[in-house]
Order: C-alpha cells, then sequence, then structure tokens
C-alpha cells in the first residue's frame, strides 16, 4: 500500500455482528477473539464453579490437585512447549516452591524452622525465589540444545532431591516430611470446612473453589505471555533459535526469560499443592515428578494453555482412574501384598509409558489435538474442508 | 433525456455529493481496503480529501474539462479517488479491465484519446508503456504501486501515485478551491465516464455516460428502492470485486456509496474475494453468472470431499431445499407456510452455515445480471435462502431496464421494467427496446455506431431478442446476431441450451452451433477443477487440461450432461454431437472478451476442424 490516509484520530467502530471483520491487529490477537469462545469460555467457568456441587468430596480433592498441577504444567509448557528448551527439572523448582512456603507460612513454634507468615507472603514468595532459581539455570539454556540441556536439567533435580533430603531443619529429612503452609486468606481458612458467602461449604468444596480461582488466574496470565510479544520470540525460538536471533529475538534474554517465567509458576503451583496435600516430604521431587509433569505437557498438547490443564486433570486423575480400572479386572490386586499378577500401583505405571507412547504415536498434538480435531469438525460444517 | 436537462441547476454530481458527505458525517466508514490482514478504513472525510487531491493535482497536469483520463487497475480505493478526482474536474473517467492485452489497451487508450493514463502497478505501466509510441496525446502516467518501477523507469512522464497527491497538494496552496469550482460548474450533459462495451462482435466501443444519466441511476436504483427494500443505506456492506470499468460494478460500487452511503470493501486482491466475502459478509451481494455458477459448483465439489454424515445432512436439506426452491419459483419468491417451517429446520442443519461460508450469511439482496444464468444456479441460491434476482441492463442504458422485486420474481425472466423505465419489443424482430433518462449519450467518436443503436424518438436497440411472460415479466431469449436458424428454418436460442450445459459443475464453456446446418452441435469447455476433482477420486491419471479433456471417460461423462439436457428440450434442439475444447478459453488470446463473454467469430474460426468434424461425419455416413 502506498499513501492510503488514516492520519491518527478516531477510528470508526468496525461494523456489528462480523467477527471476522478485523479492523486492527489487536483484534486478531485478543484474549478471546470470537464469539463462540467467549460463550463457551462463560459456560466453561460457571460449571467449573458448579463442579463442587456435583462430585463427592474424595473426588473434588483429586479435581482440586488437578487444577493446581495445571498451573505447573503451564509453566513448563511455556518452557518446553512455547520456547522449546526441554526441562527435567521441573521437579526442581516445585519442590523450591513447596519449601519456601512451609517454612515462610510454617508454625513458628514447631519442629522444624517455620516463620509463621501468611498466604500473601508465603505464595509470591515461593513463585520469587523459584523465579530467582531458574533465572541462574536459564544461562546453561542459552549454552545448551536438545539432549544436552535434558541431561543438564536432569542433574538439577538429583542435585535438588540431595539438598531437601539433607536440608534437615528445613525439610524434615526423608520418611518424615513437615506440613506445608496453612490455606488462609482475606480471614478464611481454606483448610477447615466453614461458611462461605453464607454457604455452608466443606473443608474441599472450599480449597476447589480456591484452585479454581489460582488456576484462571494463572492460566490468564499464561495466555497472555503466549499470546504477546514475548510468547511469540519463545515460538520464534523454538522453531528456529538461529532464525529467531537474525531476526533481532535475543536469545539469551528470551531463554533465561522462559525459564524464570516457568519456575515462577512452578513454584506457586508447588506452594499450592503440598499446602492441599498437608505433609511432604523430600522424595516427593524426585525424577518421577518431572516425568510426570512433561506427561502432562505431551499428554495435554504442547504448547497450548487449554491442553496443560487437560493433560494435568487427567494425570493426577491417573490413580484414581488406575483404581477404578483394578476394580474391574481382579488380575490387578488393589494392594502391594500377595495376590493379582500386578498390583496397581504397577499398572499405574505401565498405564504412564502405554499413554506417553500412545499419544506420541497416534495423536503428537495431546488431549488438545483430539479437541481440535473435534472442534474443527464442527467448525467446518457443513463442508469437511 | 432532453426533458430532464431543464432543471440543470438543481442536480447534483457524484463529486458533490461525496463532498456533502464528507461535511455531514466526517467520521462515517465510506470504503475498506484489506491490507495486511487488516480491513483500513477509509471514511468520508478521507475519501473528499484524497479525492480533491486528485483533483487538484490533475489539475497541475493541465488537465481541462472533457479531457480523458485513464484508470487502469484492479479494484481498490485509489480507484474510488481517482474517478471521483476526474469527476470533480469535469475529465472523463475511461476505465480500462486489469485483463486487457497491450493490444486492447492501445485500442482504448487511443479511440479515447487519453491524455493522463492512471495505472496501478508494473504489470499494468508495462502495456501503456510498451505501446505509448503510438499515442502521442498520453501526457502523463501516474503509478499506483511503486514496487518495480521506482528507482528504474525514467521516463520522465511517469508519476507516482504519491507525488501526484503532493502536486495536488501544491496546487491546492496555491489555487486552494480550483477543484470545488471546477466541480460546482458541472453540466447536466458533461460526460462523466466512458465505458468501453466488451465487444464481443467488433473492437470495443466506448459508450459515453453523462452526469445526467448518472444521476438518473442513482434516483431510480438507490432513492427509489427499486433493487432493494427497504431501500439500500449507509448501514449496508457491498463487497467490490466486480472490474470497476464495467458499468454493473460501478453502479453497485461507487454511485451507490455516493448515494445513499453504502460501505464499499476491497479484498487484498482478486485471488481472495471467498475469505473478503466470508469475512465481510456483505448485504448486497452482485454477480455474474460465472460467479454464482462457480460458487454453486465449488459447494458440490467441497461436499464430494466431506465426511459420511456431513454428506448426508448436505444431500437431505438440498433435497428440502430444492423443494424450497420450487415452491418459492412457483410463487415469484414469496414463502408460504410450509416452506417458511421447511426453511426454519434446514436453517439449523445447513443453511445458515453454508450461507455463512459462502458469505452469504447476511445477504438481504442478490442479483444476477450482465449475462443470462441458469435457472437451476438461481434455484439453488433461493433454496439456500438467499434472496436471489435476476437484473438486466446494459452499459447503453446504464444498466437500467428490468429487473425481478422482491415477491414477485419469475424465475428465467429478467423481471418487470423499472419504475422510470419504458421497454417495448420491436414488433417484427422482437428486439427489446428501452427508453429513460439513462439512455447514454452515443458511442465516442463512432456516430454510425450511435445512430444504429438509438432510434430517431429516443429508443435504445438493445439488441436483445425477448418476449413478454405473464405480459408483465420480459424473458430474453437471446442477442439478436445468436439467434440460430437451422436448415429446416427453425429458430433456436442457443443459450438457453449454452445455460442449461453449464449448470452442470462440470461444463465451463458450451457453445452451441447450428446456423444454417441440419442438426445442433456443441464445443464444451470442462471446468478443470471440477472434473479433475471427479478425476482423482476415480483415480484416473491426467497432466493437463488438454490431456484431462481427451479422456474417454471425461467425454462420457459430458455426454451424460448432454443427454440430460437434451431431455429438456425439443428433438430439434438437442444436441446430435459436441466435442470437447482441447484449451482453456482464454481473454488472452482473443477468445473471450474482458467480461468472459465468448466471442463467437474467434471460437468458429479456431475451432473450425473440430466444427467441420461434427458434420462431415454425417454426411459421409
Amino acid at each position: 500500500m502506498t499513501a492510503t490516509v488514516t492520519s491518527p484520530r478516531r477510528t470508526p467502530r468496525p461494523p456489528r455482528g462480523r467477527p471476522r471483520l478485523r479492523t486492527a491487529y489487536r483484534q486478531d490477537m485478543a484474549l478471546i477473539n470470537t464469539p463462540a469462545k467467549r460463550r463457551s469460555t462463560v459456560l466453561l467457568v460457571l460449571a467449573a464453579f458448579g463442579v463442587p456441587f456435583f462430585f463427592t468430596d474424595d473426588l473434588l480433592l483429586v479435581f482440586t490437585l488437578g487444577l493446581i498441577a495445571s498451573v505447573g504444567a503451564i509453566g513448563l509448557n511455556l518452557v518446553t512447549g512455547y520456547a522449546g528448551q526441554v526441562s527435567l527439572g521441573h521437579a526442581f523448582f516445585l519442590g523450591l516452591g513447596a519449601y519456601t512456603a512451609a517454612v515462610l507460612g510454617g508454625d513458628p513454634e514447631g519442629r522444624l524452622i517455620g516463620y509463621g507468615m501468611p498466604m500473601w507472603v508465603w505464595l509470591p514468595a515461593a513463585g520469587i525465589v523459584a523465579a530467582i532459581a531458574g533465572l541462574i539455570v536459564g544461562p546453561i539454556a542459552v549454552r545448551l540444545r536438545g539432549l544436552y540441556l535434558a541431561i543438564v536439567t536432569l542433574g538439577l533435580v538429583f542435585l535438588g532431591e540431595h539438598v531437601f533430603r539433607e536440608a534437615r531443619t528445613l525439610t524434615g529429612g526423608p520418611g518424615v516430611g513437615r506440613r506445608g503452609p496453612d490455606l488462609e486468606l482475606f480471614g478464611i481458612r481454606f483448610s477447615e470446612g466453614g461458611s462461605l458467602f453464607g454457604l455452608g461449604l466443606s473443608r474441599d468444596q472450599q480449597q476447589f473453589f480456591l484452585a479454581l480461582v489460582f488456576l484462571i488466574v494463572f492460566a490468564i496470565l499464561g495466555r497472555n505471555i503466549a499470546r504477546s510479544g514475548v510468547g511469540r520470540a519463545f515460538s520464534a525460538v523454538r522453531d528456529r533459535d538461529v532464525a529467531a536471533a537474525v531476526i533481532g529475538i535475543n536469545l539469551t534474554v528470551y531463554k533465561v526469560m522462559a525459564f524464570a517465567m516457568s519456575s515462577f509458576f512452578a513454584g506457586v503451583a508447588g506452594a499450592m499443592y503440598y499446602a492441599v496435600v498437608g505433609v511432604f516430604e523430600p522424595a516427593a521431587f524426585g525424577l518421577l515428578l518431572s516425568i510426570q509433569y512433561l506427561a502432562m505437557v505431551l499428554i495435554g498438547g504442547v504448547a497450548t494453555i487449554s491442553g496443560s490443564i487437560m493433560g494435568a486433570m487427567f494425570i493426577t486423575a491417573l490413580p484414581r482412574i488406575a483404581q477404578e480400572i483394578a476394580h474391574l479386572f481382579p488380575v490387578i490386586s488393589t494392594s502391594t501384598v500377595g495376590g493379582g499378577i500386578i498390583n496397581v500401583f504397577q499398572f499405574e505405571a505401565i498405564l504412564y509409558g502405554l499413554l506417553i507412547i500412545g499419544f506420541l504415536i497416534f495423536e503428537p498434538r495431546g488431549l488438545y489435538g483430539i479437541w481440535m480435531r473435534i472442534r474443527n469438525y464442527w467448525k467446518g460444517w457443513p463442508f469437511s474442508y | 433525456m432532453n426533458e430532464r436537462q431543464e432543471n440543470a441547476t438543481a442536480r447534483t454530481t457524484l463529486p458533490l455529493r461525496i463532498r456533502e458527505r464528507a461535511r455531514t458525517s466526517p467520521s462515517t466508514v465510506a470504503m475498506r481496503e484489506k491490507n495486511l490482514g487488516i480491513w483500513d478504513q477509509i471514511t468520508w472525510e478521507d475519501y473528499w480529501e484524497q479525492a480533491t487531491l486528485v483533483g487538484h493535482g490533475l489539475l497541475s497536469l493541465g488537465v481541462e474539462p472533457g479531457d480523458r483520463v485513464g484508470v487502469h487497475s484492479e479494484n481498490r480505493c485509489e480507484w474510488l479517488f481517482s474517478d471521483i478526482g476526474i469527476t470533480a474536474v469535469r475529465a472523463v473517467t475511461v476505465g480500462l479491465y486489469p485483463t486487457n492485452p497491450a493490444a486492447e489497451v492501445l485500442h482504448v487508450l487511443r479511440d479515447s484519446g487519453t491524455s493522463v493514463l492512471i495505472a496501478e502497478d508494473q504489470e499494468q505501466l508495462d502495456k501503456a508503456l510498451e505501446i505509448i509510441d503510438e499515442l502521442p496525446e498520453l501526457r502523463h502516467l501516474v503509478y499506483i504501486e511503486p514496487r518495480g518501477i521506482a528507482g528504474r523507469y525514467t521516463d520522465p512522464r511517469l508519476l507516482s501515485w504519491t507525488e501526484l497527491l503532493e502536486r495536488g497538494a501544491e496546487h491546492r496552496d496555491a489555487h486552494p478551491g480550483a477543484v470545488d469550482a471546477r466541480a460546482e460548474q458541472a453540466q447536466d450533459d458533461d460526460i462523466a465516464t466512458l465505458v468501453y462495451t466488451s465487444g464481443t462482435t467488433g473492437p470495443p466501443k466506448g459508450a459515453m455516460l453523462t452526469i445526467a444519466n448518472i444521476e438518473f441511476v442513482i434516483e431510480t436504483l438507490a432513492q427509489h428502492g427499486a433493487f432493494v427494500d427497504p431501500p439500500a443505506n449507509d448501514k449496508d456492506l457491498i463487497v467490490s470485486y466486480l472490474p470497476l470499468c464495467h458499468v454493473a460494478e460501478r453502479v453497485f460500487t461507487t454511485w451507490f456509496n455516493a448515494a445513499v452511503g453504502t460501505q464499499v470493501n476491497f479484498a487484498e486482491s482478486i485471488e481472495t474475494v471467498q475469505v473478503a466475502l466470508r469475512e465481510v459478509q456483505p448485504t448486497i451481494v452482485f454477480g455474474v453468472p460465472r460467479i454464482w455458477e462457480k460458487i454453486a459448483a465449488g459447494v458440490h465439489i467441497r461436499m464430494s470431499g466431506a465426511s459420511r454424515l456431513k454428506k448426508l445432512n448436505f444431500g437431505l436439506w438440498m433435497k428440502v431445499s430444492q423443494w424450497i426452491g420450487r415452491r418459492l419459483v412457483e410463487n415469484d419468491g414469496n414463502h408460504t407456510l410450509a416452506t417458511r417451517l421447511a426453511y426454519a429446520a434446514g436453517w439449523v442443519f445447513l443453511y445458515r452455515p453454508l450461507r455463512e461460508r459462502l458469505g452469504l450469511g447476511k445477504a438481504r439482496y442478490a442479483a444476477s445480471g450482465a449475462a443470462p444464468i441458469a435457472p437451476e444456479v438461481l434455484e439453488f441460491f433461493m433454496g439456500i435462502g438467499v434472496p436471489m434476482h435476476e437484473v438486466y441492463g446494459m452499459t447503453e442504458n446504464s444498466a437500467i431496464a428490468t429487473a425481478n422485486r422482491a415477491g414477485r420474481i419469475k424465475v428465467g425472466t429478467v423481471g418487470e421494467p423499472q419504475e422510470s423505465a419504458e421497454v417495448r419489443l420491436d414488433p417484427e424482430t422482437g428486439e427489446i427496446l428501452t427508453r429513460h433518462a439513462g439512455t447514454f449519450a452515443g458511442y465516442w467518436n463512432n456516430p454510425e455506431a450511435t445512430a444504429r443503436t438509438i432510434t430517431e424518438d429516443g429508443w435504445l436497440r438493445t439488441g436483445d431478442v425477448g418476449e413478454w411472460v405473464d405480459g408483465t415479466h420480459l424473458k430474453i431469449t437471446d442477442r439478436i446476431k445468436d439467434i440460430i436458424i437451422t436448415a429446416g428454418g427453425k429458430n433456436i436460442s442457443p443459450s438457453e441450451i449454452e445455460n442449461s450445459l453449464k449448470s452442470s459443475p462440470y461444463i465451463k464453456e458450451a457453445i452451441v452451433i447450428g446456423d444454417r446446418r441440419k442438426y445442433l452441435t456443441a464445443l464444451i469447455g470442462i471446468e478443470l477443477d471440477t472434473v479433475g476433482d471427479w478425476a482423482q477420486r476415480r483415480k484416473l491419471a491426467f497432466t493437463t487440461y488438454r490431456d484431462l479433456s481427451q479422456k474417454p471417460e471425461v467425454i462420457e461423462l459430458v455426454q451424460e450432461v448432454v443427454e440430460a439436457t437434451n431431455t429438456k428440450f425439443a428433438s430439434v434442439e438437442t444436441i446430435k454431437r459436441f466435442r470437447l475444447m482441447p484449451k482453456e478459453l482464454d481473454h488472452e488470446q482473443g477468445e473471450l472478451t474482458a467480461t468472459q463473454k465468448i466471442k463467437r467469430p474467434a471460437i468458429t474460426r479456431q475451432f473450425a476442424e473440430e466444427i467441420a468434424d461434427m458434420y462431415d461425419e454425417e454426411v459421409r455416413a
């Protein structure tokens, strides 16, 4: 285009009822850019707030943990999915967040170090401490790529596990562990049942609401990072770092930024998760946890926020699913001792493996890919393409 | 038109209308143009500003009233800025088809004596530069897109669009109000534009349309609501995609816009019109039959690749829609309770999403004109709920003759005469004659042709043969020159048979032959997209168009279409033999006009062998 007008002044409004007619790029990259998305988002959020009234408390706890794990998965997806930096060290950042929160929010009169600080201090602090760790680790990613980076971050997990095990005054040590911080915000004690907004709610219902709001805040944050210039820079780095550098993206800055952001998400998720769980010990932050989070990202969908949530919900619910299946097949024993060919924990591990292999082969875009296919089927109606 | 000239002073013109809009609603959107994925909005204020600058620029180049200024561009906002700027300084706009080859550009520029040419880009500019030595009157060439030109072309006559506007701004500083003054002096019989007819038989002729002609069209169409009910207004959206040098698109784009403020939308390029339609969802859509046929055929191709459930859904609701379409046709386009209920059900499952996908979701008025269309195509669109109307008009009567009105539609006819138009048939030949204030002022530099076309008492000979249906609706039989008289002395209208053939998605072109022959034959051109798709699904390998059209399976496929068509006509009107044309017809090679109309003489010459073959065999047998 040559000299087409448009002096800088009030732009007339685009015509009504034509969501595809974009008069500014801002509309194209809006958080919710179609009316259909707006409607379904509102419905989904309303439905999510209705969940606690239709499920039993033991299932609610599974959902609550799933919602919190989603935040961690979004964090991993930022660094691994969007920015393409494979990280096996996620468990370390989760642990760092969990212990920061436990120490800052822990009982000051207890056996272990605790400062009894309120939630609005320990939750952000957990994120910040993890993010600082991320900042320190980040520069390694500038030098290393792919498999090498994965191995280095793997090392981080072992380092972390060792430190957590040995710092007994902070973590309680192996086999003993310590309590997570108390969930208390605006005078509401989420770890006890009680009435909230005039509704008599159980502990699990209250925690579910807290986790839901927590997830909504961080999901929007994650989505905003992904759709902004930073997110686009991440994708450019992932697709070809040399090309990204050529178009003016500072690789060092963005790779470090990806690790820091990801770690922040991991830190706050770790803090919340173990606050809900209650007692936890250093062995929880081993390689298996990192792999679980990678599985969430892979099964949910790489480089998607909604996929991270789907994956996290699914993986957290997997033990429960394995148990339900075990009830159906007598060959799977429900206890660790005797009976059956395999026990339920072995079965769960096998299920993990099968799911990861299955998704990588048949549905590389994860649960999100399945959703996309369903959506496109209806979006294309009445055509197929 | 003479009786209308007396009240010349009370008249307004297109530039004055736009100036008025720029004054009363400066920040309302006049047009949009899609650039780099975003629809840039251009307000009335911007529109008038740009047009004035063009006007001043032309004044600085020494353009005098009555001078011809050419515009050779795809549809874009600069086309409108130029058109209005040119008219404002009382010069004459000469539109050229972007597809015109250099030879035709030469003809038009030389015939019109164009002194300034506004060319879109390097491609169009090169056409003019190739022949510039034969055009002594062409003094200046303005190019809109500088890519490939700036810094490489050194011709002193060249001027970029920005330079033109800069000159305009300087001229305005030196002579403020010069364009306004010139625009206000406009007379009713000023020639506003030369519209070159497509010329199926000879070289294109420049039809002179005056300011009075344009004002008549605006009064008839836009203000009295002869086309649309309620009348078109500033809430209506239009996608401008047909060539603006054709009178029909000029009516729908420039004149509607100036008259009632409809918002014009320009796609990024001609290839992205489908996407643009979907984004804009225009309320008023004008198309030529070829466009409607292609959309309908496109739906069928895409459906053939759809999943089973979708096919089933489509099949079911298309059956219903055919029934609705037929009922509507029987009922002059009015719904009955039964069709309304059927439509409501189908709306949920097929019609709404289908129309939305085609960009016709919000269409409240769709029209087909400029060439005859097969009733099947009209029924298809009416069936899925697009209010489709066939209209009739031509350059020489400023596109005003007859139109089907909402609720009084007769498919197969071109509708009833417009309110302010007189239409009658020549009692001897059956030729359609029209008379109204929109009748053109004559052909440029061609008094003989003018005399042949306009009778002494002001009737325009359209060159079309027609008949009345039920005394109210006009049905066009054919072009008077194209009527076939067989050796048996029977008069046959080829276009009816051709359109019936073309309503098949597999057939793009059909030319019926049989003048002074024993029986009818046809040259048929297949539609590469659909037949290619069909062949692929049958695992039929092919390389080129020529290869595909020679496959026995394809010939068989076309045979079926021909046979199906034959059952609809009397036995003298059936196609006995046909040949497939081994190439796609092309404007560049002189087989089609710029508006994709067939030049019969050229075709019969080019395919003389095939034609002889179709008759010779019979002789031998």
